[in-house]
């Protein structure tokens, strides 16, 4: 029954939005997968050469010619950990500043339910949703990739994508999350996130490409979620250790927040 | 203090510079039904909001059913209904849907008390939220506070938006609570609202209480219409100068007037003669309520 407790009533309530997202960013990594074929012919490839080294680092397209290159440059590099980026900051931001602002937050708080179990239930639907679309995801890019020539990679490693995606989907929920519980507004939990995504992706791209600045790269969840090539190495743990820790300090920093604050009416 | 199941001192409650609450002290005995009376912004919601740890104190010490609403705020909350004055709900469930929900985060309820109390408010189950009208919205209002029959019912305004007829039947509802031995304390701004079921009534001024009284005391004190058919024909001076008696008018054989507190003085006058039919109104209570509400003059009623 999906009326039980907190943590089913929020699945049940966003089943939509999950199955919706979900089935959406895996249409978008099968859609990018599927031009693989045309890509990676020798005609192509040779365009690619005559690219500025520096354009081709900005849009994280280097080796473009192997299946692992050319999945982690375009289906993994950009749309796909975007997309579920946005995903969780519209998911997390609801979670409980949506909620508050609604006004449907105060009912169930005035029944026995602590503010650590609605906040850690909310965590969990939140975990679920990234768990869906990413396997959505390894499950559609497994099955096509015979046809599309992409088998080359494995199924162990991009299974080991497939997790830092859900850890770096992850860091957004948290983040978006935890910023609403401290504040309460959702606009503020929404500015984080998409505050976080744009500096993280430039902060990832461009600027190693500037002299003494490289070390900004290190604060983008993109490097951590991509720089360990999972795709060529298999499970980048130091990257997935970072991203898990860094999701917990933010869920947990807007649990202490949102256990002393009062709620808004 | 097992026999209070509500009890503040000094609470005081600042939104940063604005005033909540200036040292309210309340006690709500066991059993009781307490009327919760004051005018919009004297801070009436936000006592129920810290009772229930939506929000915290700024000073003062709160105690609810024997425990501190912060430290035991999940164990406490399973034994209290709580209606609140706006009762938001997501619109796309339907009111089953809400109701089992909410049931089951106090533990289930059974599926018959839930269909009871909603027969009895004529609350169509089946319907959406999104659907239902503002007082059929607080019907189900009601029934979520009411179905797990808990120890203390904290209702903030409960019958704004329901008819006069389901008004009724929420009175009704809060008297066989109080026979059931629950506590009930509930808010109004408006005195009719409390004056049927309460035993007592606490005003709330300005972020502090400014008066407790019994209603029985009020209802002693109130200002009430009287009027008197007489077989023979009376003089006004008669009545004109009895304790309590003011405004009276006297065509044919029917007197009308005034009566400030007891009725002894007048009836006994009357007694001295035929009296064929005497109707008394319930006394107004709002204007005791008003004098209140405008900065109480200390035991002028």
């Amino acid at each position: 029954m999906m009326l039980r407790n907190p943590f089913t009533k929020a699945l049940w309530d966003a089943r939509r939005a999950i199955l919706g997202w979900g089935m959406g960013i895996g249409y978008v990594a099968v859609m990018y997968t599927a031009f693989y074929p045309s890509i990676s012919k020798p005609a192509f490839a040779s365009a690619l050469q005559n690219y500025p080294e520096g354009l081709k680092k900005a849009f994280n397209i280097q080796d473009m010619t192997s299946p692992a290159g050319y999945l982690g440059s375009y289906v993994f590099g950009l749309l796909v950990p975007v997309l579920l980026a946005v995903f969780m900051i519209i998911f997390g931001s609801r979670a409980i500043a949506g909620d508050e602002e609604a006004g449907t937050l105060d009912l169930v708080l005035a029944h026995p339910v602590s503010r650590p179990r609605l906040l850690l239930s909310r965590l969990a639907g939140l975990a679920t949703a990234v768990l869906f679309a990413c396997a959505v995801v390894y499950l559609l890019l497994l099955a096509i990739a015979g046809p599309t020539k992409t088998s080359a990679v494995g199924a162990g490693h991009l299974a080991a994508m497939t997790v830092q995606l859900a850890l770096f989907g992850m860091l957004f929920g948290a983040l978006t999350l935890g910023v609403g519980a401290a504040t309460g507004r959702r606009s503020a939990a929404v500015g984080a996130g998409v505050v976080v995504v744009v500096f993280g992706y430039f902060g990832n791209n461009l600027a190693p490409q500037v002299h003494g600045l490289g070390w900004v790269q290190r604060l983008s969840p993109f490097y951590w979620y991509l720089a360990g090539k999972p795709l060529v190495n298999g499970l980048d743990l130091a990257g997935c250790a970072v991203l898990l820790a860094v999701a917990v300090v933010l869920a947990a920093a807007g649990l202490v927040r949102f256990r002393r604050r009062d709620l808004a009416v | 203090m097992a026999d209070l199941a509500i009890h503040t001192e000094q609470l005081t409650k600042m939104y940063g510079k604005r005033r909540g609450l200036a040292g309210l002290d309340l006690s709500v005995d066991t059993g009781e039904v307490y009327g919760f009376l004051g005018p919009n912004g004297a801070g009436k919601t936000t006592t129920i909001r810290i009772l229930l740890d939506l929000i915290r104190p700024t000073s003062g010490r709160v105690e609810l059913l024997g425990g501190d609403p912060r430290r035991d705020g999940v164990a406490l909350r399973r034994r209290i209904g709580y209606l609140p004055g706006d009762f938001i709900v997501d619109g796309k469930q339907t009111v089953t849907e809400l109701l089992t929900y909410l049931g089951n985060l106090r533990g289930g309820i059974p599926r018959e008390r839930v269909t009871t109390l909603a027969g009895r408010l004529d609350l169509d189950l089946s319907a959406k939220i999104r659907s239902l009208s503002k007082g059929n919205r607080q019907k189900v209002g009601v029934v979520q506070a009411f179905m797990h029959q808990p120890e203390l019912l904290i209702l903030d305004e409960p019958t704004s938006g329901l008819d006069p007829l389901l008004q009724q039947t929420f009175l009704d509802m809060v008297r066989e609570a109080r026979t059931a031995g629950q506590t009930v304390f509930m808010s109004s701004h408006v005195m009719s609202e409390v004056q049927q079921t309460a035993d007592r009534v606490g005003i709330v001024r300005e972020g502090v209480l400014v008066a407790v009284e019994r209603v029985e005391d009020l209802r002693e004190r109130g200002v009430r219409r009287v009027e008197i058919h007489f077989e023979d024909p009376v003089t006004v001076e008669e009545f004109a100068g009895l304790p309590g008696v003011s405004d009276v008018t006297l065509t044919a054989d029917v007197l009308r007037c005034r009566l400030d507190g007891r009725a002894d003085p007048l009836v006994k006058a009357a007694a001295k003669h035929t009296v064929i039919g005497l109707l008394s109104e319930e006394p107004d209570l709002e204007e005791l309520f008003v004098t209140y509400y405008r900065g109480a003059p200390d035991d002028a009623a």
